[in-house]
């Protein structure tokens, strides 16, 4: 029964993959994009602990998402940053502009 | 469990929205309603920790985050989109999704059962005792993101200009 409900956890998780991945391949906003890496992030952490859960070690999955959403925030500080300052060199946020950049 | 499956979908309908608003805002507000109902799936697996720092640090701090780098480039929300992006993403999505139920109904059938002990101790405990070395990762981590935000708004020295 206990691993009937963990596949249906881990279909949900490869669906919130896809949705990140289809953001991802399409979009040209680079704040989209960024969500983007964001829900990939939540399917992720929804499959370390589901698979805790079924293991019945949630203790141990507990701290490893723990661990991953306080990478995620300075991840995310960062790579917003680094948006910001993209914007005020291109004045724009299309991922297209940044083309300029090969060398 | 029922409740469960409601939450998932509530969950992946709101990353959906948050992909295809046209709306920056919109998007980022999708995305906290969606992490914080991860945050309540969580607390009914058992796991009030994980809950409280999705709710408080995700769905709260990144957001805001988010909207301060919204507010910061205004004029970038023109940025056009191709139009065929919302035409095809139902056409892919029912693809996916029937691609996923047939792969998981497959490795249903093959997956060893998951074999574990019930664990001992609480949660602090596994914490700071079995994954102490996690901990020091995390505050190199926060300090590398410290650093580098500070890195990258600092004022230019005169030498940039020479």
């Amino acid at each position: 029964m206990i691993m009937n409900e963990w596949v249906i956890y881990l279909l949900f998780a490869a669906g919130m993959f896809f949705l990140g991945l289809y953001c991802l391949l399409t979009m040209r906003n680079l704040i989209k994009l960024f969500i983007g890496i964001e829900i990939i992030g939540k399917g992720v952490s929804l499959i370390l602990l589901s698979t805790g859960w079924a293991r019945r070690s949630i203790f141990l999955a507990q701290s490893l998402v723990v661990t991953y959403i306080v990478i995620e925030v300075s991840l995310v500080a960062v790579a917003l940053a680094v948006i910001i300052n993209l914007y005020r060199t291109n004045q724009s946020l299309d991922i297209r502009s940044l083309t300029r950049l090969k060398g | 469990m029922t409740f469960q499956i409601i939450l998932l979908v509530a969950m992946l309908a709101a990353s959906a929205f948050a992909i295809l608003a046209k709306d920056l805002l919109k998007a980022a507000v999708a995305l906290a309603v969606s992490s914080l109902i991860l945050g309540i799936i969580f607390f009914r697996m058992g796991a009030p920790y994980a809950g409280v720092f999705e709710i408080s640090v995700v769905a709260g701090l990144i957001t805001v985050l988010f909207m301060l780098t919204i507010a910061l480039t205004k004029q970038g929300d023109d940025v056009r989109e191709s139009k065929t992006v919302k035409i095809i993403f139902p056409l892919f999505f029912i693809v996916f999704a029937l691609i996923d139920l047939f792969v998981m109904r497959g490795i249903l059938a093959r997956i060893p059962a998951l074999e574990g002990a019930a664990e001992a101790g609480t949660f602090g405990e596994v914490l700071w005792k079995e994954r102490s070395f996690d901990l020091i990762g995390q505050l190199a981590v926060i300090l590398a993101g410290v650093l580098s935000v500070l890195a990258l708004f600092r004022k230019r020295d005169r030498h940039d200009h020479e």
